[in-house]
């Protein structure tokens, strides 16, 4: 294979960190090289984040027309589902589900408020609203 | 109250953070072992796909065994005497004992998740718990943090390593630290290597479970034809990208450990002058090439540019074929006496 020394990445955005790698060569020995990853696992990280910014966006469009309740928009701002998001601010799943809608989330009081805040680390205030 | 304590602990680079952990930590002992030694002998390799288990949107796919089985494992065979502390209740508790271990002069790993890392790479922080690092200094509030991953070494303040090490979610870290006592002069490192790699076939070829090692590769080959017709063409290419992703982007060293794992073969085989072990290391490296192969006709895939043959059939056919390449690995290790 020719790609088998690990080629410099020019994206400034994901091209900051250099890593360790190994490679086999043709004459049967292990390397190790100090180098960015190459164009492929550029590639498939870049795909994730699309993936993960569309979600994002959406969650917020959603939010702003009134549909869920922001929760949604930090659970996806945090990459979480609502089994990792119950895991990490210890609530029930069902709860966090019924949580995320926009009536019950207003009646909320302020303690479990204040585990979803502790949850994405941000304030009761920031919570409460989505820009 | 200012208090300053410091070790003298080198930090060297490495592929994977827990064997680069491990290793490291052994070289502050004055033991001599390289990443691929400390990987091997503490059964780095592992394969497992578990489809009904969603992390971050797409099925779960690990090439790494449970956290801290490295340190765990390779510190049992070498008969080296080390404290592995699985949780503390208190998190201030658990700060404490890392404090207390600093006094003492002694470099401590712990379990961490990424998500919250400050000196991480924005691209890789991602809900997962199962990272490395080791403590070696704490200066006032910020204490100096050896992440193998990373080139150089850095800090972290009190509230943030508190912070990551509680992170919550799927095999939560809870504050597990571990550290070595005591390394007795003379080290067996061939039985420890044969005791590896025994475990290791044993994982990839033996267990009785469809979903682990080789067998759970021919499975996700099997599944990889089906994803563009059950979830559609977009969620397949998403899938496909969790498995490369896994398999090279995070700190595997490349191609899910199999190049480590091949210089692991070739550098024992050296030590002992065992030919067949040199063997094992050539098919290997093959198979790692493969590996990588599949990585970038699997890319270009995700990026829509692929030739028309280069489907998911294809793709699925070629992680079967790489499947039996890696059982004709372990079966020839199985074989091998040391």
């Amino acid at each position: 294979m020719e790609e088998n020394s690990n080629p410099v990445y020019k994206d400034q955005r994901y091209g900051q960190s250099r890593e360790l790698l190994y490679s086999y060569d043709e004459n049967g020995q292990y390397k190790k090289d100090v180098g960015f990853h190459g164009e492929p696992d550029r590639i498939i990280l870049q795909q994730a984040w699309d993936h993960f910014n569309d979600r994002i966006e959406d969650a917020r469009r959603r939010v702003i027309a009134g549909k869920v309740s922001p929760i949604v928009y930090y659970m996806e701002k945090f990459l979480a589902d609502p089994l990792n998001l119950s895991m990490m601010a210890g609530i029930s799943i069902w709860k966090v589900k019924w949580h995320s809608r926009p009536g019950v989330f207003k009646r909320l009081s302020e303690k479990t408020l204040k585990k979803y805040a502790d949850a994405f680390n941000i304030s009761i205030e920031q919570l409460k609203k989505v820009e | 109250m200012e208090t300053k304590t410091m070790i003298d602990y080198t930090h060297r680079q490495a592929g994977h953070c827990e064997s680069g952990a491990t290793s490291n930590l052994l070289r502050f002992y004055g033991v001599d072992m390289s990443e691929p030694m400390a990987f091997g002998i503490g059964n780095g390799l592992y394969f497992s796909y578990i489809p009904f288990l969603k992390v971050q949107f797409a099925p779960m796919i690990s090439f790494r065994n449970l956290p801290n089985t490295v340190f765990h494992r390779g510190m049992k065979y070498l008969g080296i005497d080390a404290t592995v502390i699985k949780k503390f209740k208190d998190p201030k508790e658990a700060m404490l004992a890392l404090d207390q271990n600093l006094e003492k002069g002694i470099p401590t790993g712990m379990q961490v998740g990424v998500f919250n890392l400050t000196f991480f790479p924005p691209e890789y922080r991602m809900h997962y718990n199962m990272h490395n690092l080791v403590c070696f200094g704490k200066e006032g509030n910020l204490y100096h943090i050896s992440d193998t991953v990373m080139e150089t070494a850095h800090v972290l303040t009190y509230d943030d390593l508190l912070r990551v090490r509680y992170a919550k979610g799927v095999f939560a870290p809870e504050g597990k630290m571990y550290w070595i006592n005591h390394v007795p002069n003379h080290l067996d490192i061939r039985s420890a290597v044969s005791v590896g790699i025994k475990k290791t076939v044993y994982e990839m070829i033996k267990i009785p479970f469809p979903l682990i090692g080789v067998k759970g590769l021919r499975w996700m080959g099997r599944d990889l034809r089906k994803w563009p017709k059950k979830h559609g063409v977009e969620k397949a290419s998403f899938y496909l990208g969790q498995v490369l992703r896994m398999a090279e982007d995070f700190g595997t060293g490349g191609a899910g450990f199999r190049y480590i794992y091949g210089a692991f073969l070739k550098e024992s085989g050296e030590m002992f002058n065992h030919a067949e072990l040199l063997e094992a290391a050539e098919m290997m490296g093959k198979t790692a090439n493969k590996w990588r192969e599949f990585t970038y006709i699997g890319a270009r895939n995700c990026k829509n540019r692929s030739k028309p043959q280069e489907d998911y059939g294809m793709l699925g056919d070629m992680m079967i074929e790489i499947a039996g390449m890696e059982e004709q690995v372990y079966k020839k290790l199985d074989k091998i006496k040391l």
